[in-house]
């Protein structure tokens, strides 16, 4: 079921980079999604921005010549460039023959399957009450993330986690609706699970699998995938296939929210196949870094200046 | 003027309040009834709340029952312009009857003498309006009806001359609808005082059956209702931190009953 989440995900992830084939999408990234690329094209896009009496002052303020500033501006490139082949997340992929045949069976679940009924459901449920479906089983799952904050010694990450179930719950209608992240009370939801814990401890991903139904996870999140099952409250609602049903359902209403996704990065990738492959180790890596870094600036002084990106790439390759 | 405003109205807040407490009501209804503004945003909005209300209230059908619930609830309403609220609530009760298996005969011995029951669901919708007067009165008025989905059951034994009955007492259909007026004052710290009266009516079957070794030997069903059909009420609305709000309030009837309220304002 999570395949699909994941595939978004990986969207998400492809679009942030300006996708590696060079190709655009129309996908919107939010700040926190901004790539080492982006930041590129960002500084890029600034430095025209400036007018030219804004640059003749700068000038006439800095005695420094051109030559040293295109110095500097080299510097710069070379440091994000170093910083993209830093960031340059590779997964192994021995089993690739039979994970290209599940990705295969998992597209035509999609297309056949899942997209149609979504689609329907899209077509008689009001988004607004998709929405709150969404808010609801996200509500659910607050074991799973108040676990890893705890694991992760995110003690202030595991404190706003029970406020926002709380709150959610008792104002929220039971979590359909999130008054948690509005702007008075702005706490926002952790975004961390099980995987990330052992990332965070220094597990490394091992090898890349696509599970049929599931989706693509890395050996690591595969052996997670049975504790997020263990503490995720649906999978105690009785009989088994009624558990099963919710889950179901719960995918397909994610599903309607995200419809076109999936398709506009299949298409625009040369080979899905390997462009969902990276983009899950890509998005992987970023999620476990900036839970390091979280945990890196909570820490005390002595700890800091720590090279763990370096370190994380290691373990993570 | 604030001293004029507070000369006119005042006597009239108070009249009410008085003559709502001064009728001799034998019922009083469920769940707050809360300010009668709407706390929603002037634009439209909703606010939901978590409340808790202690309930006590006389049942009588030739003979008087009186019932203790507590009750606890939560609620979603979606109000606009500061005139008008509909809201609707679900929440779970149980509910008490002191002394009902009781018996003044000597040579009969029961279990146990209140019939207790366990927490069982009901729900309620409702609406109100409220017309300003001016920047710190406003009157207004509500309606609420509310349904509990499931029976309060309990049971006991009575031994009768050393033969054992089983008794199951049963009370079903349980509902109750609210109408009632009050006045409201702004206070300058964005609380806001409420009063009134209300007109309550509210009903129940309640069924006792009893086994003799066995056999099925008296059953009694009949429908209860509320002794009386006035009350009043008094609240307050105070302004809390982050969008939320505390509702205190009791209402009074042949008995009184109190609950609190926190509402947040989306």
């Amino acid at each position: 079921m999570k395949f699909y989440l994941s595939m978004i995900v990986c969207v998400f992830v492809l679009c942030a980079q300006g996708l590696a084939y060079g190709q655009e999408t129309s996908f919107t990234v939010g700040p926190q999604d901004e790539s080492v690329s982006q930041q590129i094209v960002s500084s890029a896009k600034a430095t025209p921005d400036l007018t030219s009496e804004d640059q003749s002052k700068t000038a006439s303020n800095n005695p420094t010549d051109e030559l040293s500033e295109d110095y500097h501006e080299d510097e710069i490139l070379e440091e994000y460039a170093a910083k993209i082949k830093e960031e340059k997340v590779e997964i192994a992929d021995p089993l690739e023959p039979l994970n290209r045949v599940f990705h295969e069976f998992n597209d035509k679940l999609y297309f056949w399957a899942l997209k149609p009924v979504a689609q329907g459901y899209k077509a008689v449920v009001p988004e607004p009450a998709r929405v709150s479906v969404k808010n609801f089983f996200s509500n659910l799952a607050f074991p799973a993330r108040f676990l890893s904050c705890l694991l992760q010694a995110d003690f202030s990450g595991a404190a706003t986690e029970a406020g926002r179930f709380t709150i959610n719950t008792l104002w929220g209608i039971g979590g359909l609706m999130d008054p948690s992240s509005g702007k008075e009370l702005n706490l926002q939801k952790q975004d961390t699970d099980l995987g990330q814990t052992l990332g965070v401890w220094g597990v490394g991903q091992g090898f890349y699998i696509v599970w049929p139904v599931f989706g693509p996870y890395s050996f690591r999140d595969t052996v997670i995938l049975a504790g997020d099952y263990f503490i995720y409250p649906v999978s105690y609602i009785n009989p088994w296939y009624a558990s099963w049903g919710v889950r179901a359902y719960e995918e397909v209403n994610a599903t309607s929210l995200r419809i076109g996704d999936y398709e506009a990065l299949k298409d625009a990738a040369i080979d899905p196949y390997v462009a969902f492959r990276d983009a899950y180790a890509q998005y992987r890596f970023k999620k476990i870094k900036a839970r390091k870094t979280k945990l890196t600036l909570s820490a005390p002084a002595a700890q800091q200046g720590k090279p763990a990106d370096a370190e994380l790439l290691n373990k993570e390759n | 003027m604030k001293k004029k405003i507070l000369t006119i109205y005042f006597p009239v807040m108070l009249l009410m309040v008085v003559s709502a407490l001064a009728i001799p009501p034998r019922a009083d209804a469920s769940g707050l009834f809360g300010p009668l503004q709407t706390v929603s945003r002037e634009q439209g909005g909703l606010n939901t709340a978590v409340g808790y209300l202690y309930h006590e209230d006389t049942y009588e059908n030739g003979e008087s029952y009186r019932v203790k619930q507590n009750e606890i609830y939560s609620q979603a309403a979606y109000g606009a312009k500061n005139i008008w609220e509909i809201y609707g609530r679900v929440g779970v009760s149980n509910m008490k009857l002191s002394g009902i298996f009781a018996s003044s005969d000597h040579f009969v011995e029961t279990s146990k003498d209140d019939f207790e029951a366990d927490w069982e669901f009901f729900g309620a919708l409702g609406a109100k309006v409220f017309y300003p007067i001016n920047a710190v009165f406003g009157v207004g008025a509500f309606m609420q009806g509310t349904y509990y989905f499931t029976d309060f059951s309990d049971h006991a034994s009575i031994t009768s001359g050393g033969v054992p009955i089983k008794t199951e007492m049963k009370f079903e259909n349980l509902w109750d609808a609210d109408f009632g007026i009050g006045l409201q004052a702004q206070l300058p710290c964005g609380a806001k005082l409420y009063a009134g009266p209300y007109i309550y009516y509210s009903e129940a079957d309640m069924s006792l059956s009893s086994d003799w070794t066995g056999t099925e030997y008296t059953k009694k069903d009949h429908t209860v209702s509320n002794q009386s059909m006035a009350g009043g009420f008094l609240g307050a609305d105070i302004p809390l931190i982050r969008g939320f709000r505390l509702n205190v309030e009791g209402q009074f009837a042949d008995r009184f009953s109190a609950g609190l309220a926190v509402s947040y304002t989306y």
